[in-house]
């Protein structure tokens, strides 16, 4: 299904948890992608407006991680366009309206609008937590040394890890890590954050600690579109759930509609397995 | 001829000899610094997405490390002035070293950048960062750490490979070594002596390394205990995510 024609009333009802939903942030439509033969991405279309909460569920392979990795221009895409924070993410539209490839440095501009939280962290190990969260506002936007130490100290109280500031990556545990991984993409001020299946590759008993810093920032406002298979978070935190079948969004609705009321049949099987 | 203890400390600490200690030594260092330079520029043309600088660099690579050292540096000192471009025994020993560590050290730098985890890119690129960013914040310094131990390992090499520029009667430490032999005849306390030299300039170095080694290497794990051995280090990244 595509939400190419959706208007804001055809926006699911926030049933017991109202927001405030802004303007459309993320617009992607009819975006096609393909690895060789496989067709990973099939014409998929999604609106995201600033506040949202997004989560998107899928089995591995359907498309989920590559969807959000071309949000963020880290794939290229094959077809359709994808608008960020008001940038047309990776190319420019020649006067006859062709999609141009945008070259690196423009890109990387489109970027730093965004945050984006790995599986595997990919904190930088040869910086402190403090240098790995203050490289990018300090070496690349130009804040004064002061300024980003002051902020990323902040971000790490927020993320509850106020005493790492001068530990090296090597020596935290995967849960503090990965809130690392947050406040330092949180220090660039991102007007969307994307997480990709961010509690993946921790142990169970520190899922939890990440998924609480998640939340906090959801309510905080922030707009968030999630890869997971994390559904506790999806029902507390999320406006929508996506599932993603074969390259395809298959199902989309609110948290209670989603895990009660699923339309697809693909839904049914998935929460009958993950639940 | 019975070994003279004499003459051997005579050598070892004579001007003549000391002359081509500091030669060789000097040599290796301009060599290196000229080798690693070229040898990076090397890599990239040969990680470059353009065609030409990708088949220039593997040229490049497959003609100075097919070929020895001693026939590139006879060919840059005799071959060359018959097309016109005539080096000093200097400029010749220099050049023939440099390209050739440059051929070596070029495959050193790209396996060094290629070993950096795909997941420290895919960061530095959602951060907003250009490629030269990209490069000198995070996968150069990842990747120093792991091209310094064989970049130490030749830098050892060329110490000893300096003997070669000797075929071009380059005044380092083993020429000089073998005109002591020969104007005294004392064979064994002459080489005896260049020996001592040679492996005095490459412990220093080994010394050296082992310091620049734990220093790249302390962000990633606690720094080596006294006996000598390292405690593991934490699972961390990449690694973290396969458990």
């Amino acid at each position: 299904m595509t939400m190419d024609s959706m208007t804001d009333t055809d926006l699911p009802p926030m049933a017991g948890k109202p927001r405030d939903l802004g303007p459309p942030i993320v617009v992607i439509q009819n975006v096609q992608k393909a690895f060789g033969s496989n067709h990973v991405l099939r014409d998929v279309s999604l609106t995201v407006r600033t506040g949202e909460v997004v989560v998107i569920a899928g089995r591995s392979g359907s498309g989920k991680s590559t969807l959000l990795r071309c949000i963020d221009h880290l794939e290229t895409i094959d077809g359709g366009s994808i608008t960020a924070c008001g940038n047309l993410m990776g190319y420019r539209r020649d006067t006859g309206g062709k999609l141009i490839p945008l070259g690196d440095g423009k890109v990387a501009r489109q970027r730093r609008e965004m945050g984006m939280v790995f599986q595997s962290f990919n904190l930088f190990p040869h910086l402190s937590v403090l240098k790995n969260i203050t490289l990018s506002p300090v070496k690349i936007m130009g804040e004064s040394p002061a300024k980003a130490e002051a902020h990323a100290r902040e971000l790490l109280a927020r993320v509850g890890l106020p005493d790492k500031a001068d530990a090296y990556p090597a020596q935290l545990s995967g849960g503090q890590q990965q809130r690392v991984a947050i406040a330092r993409a949180l220090a660039m001020r991102p007007k969307v954050m994307l997480f990709d299946e961010p509690t993946s590759a921790l142990d169970p008993e520190m899922i939890s600690e990440v998924l609480d810093v998640m939340t906090d920032l959801s309510r905080q406002g922030m707009t968030m579109i999630v890869v997971t298979h994390e559904m506790g978070f999806a029902r507390a935190a999320a406006d929508r759930v996506l599932l993603m079948h074969g390259g395809e969004i298959v199902e989309e609705a609110p948290p209670e509609e989603f895990f009660t009321n699923p339309k697809s049949e693909h839904t049914r099987l998935f929460l009958s397995k993950i639940l | 001829m019975e070994f003279s203890w004499e003459h051997f400390f005579r050598f070892l600490f004579g001007e003549y000899m000391l002359t081509g200690v500091w030669t060789t030594l000097w040599l290796a260092c301009v060599a290196m610094l000229l080798g690693c330079t070229l040898g990076v520029v090397v890599a990239f043309m040969k990680m470059s997405r353009y065609w030409a600088p990708r088949q220039f660099a593997n040229l490049f690579i497959w003609v100075w490390r097919g070929t020895p050292l001693l026939v590139q540096m006879v060919i840059i000192y005799t071959v060359l002035p018959l097309f016109g471009l005539k080096l000093g025994v200097i400029s010749s020993a220099i050049l023939a070293l440099s390209l050739h560590e440059a051929a070596y050290f070029a495959e050193i730098v790209r396996s060094g950048i290629l070993s950096v985890n795909k997941g420290q890119t895919d960061a530095s690129l959602a951060l907003g960062m250009t490629w030269p960013q990209r490069m000198r914040y995070v996968i150069l310094p990842q990747a120093t750490r792991i091209i310094i131990p064989p970049l130490g390992n030749q830098f050892t090499l060329m110490i000893k490979t300096t003997s070669i520029a000797s075929v071009i009667s380059m005044e380092e430490l083993f020429r000089r070594t073998q005109q002591l032999a020969q104007f005294e005849f004392r064979v064994l306390e002459a080489y005896l002596g260049a020996a001592c030299w040679y492996l005095l300039m490459t412990t220093v170095w080994g010394e050296i390394q082992k310091r620049l080694e734990a220093h790249y290497d302390r962000p990633f794990g606690p720094l080596s205990d006294d006996d000598g051995k390292k405690p593991e280090r934490p699972v961390t990244g990449d690694a973290a995510a396969q458990v």
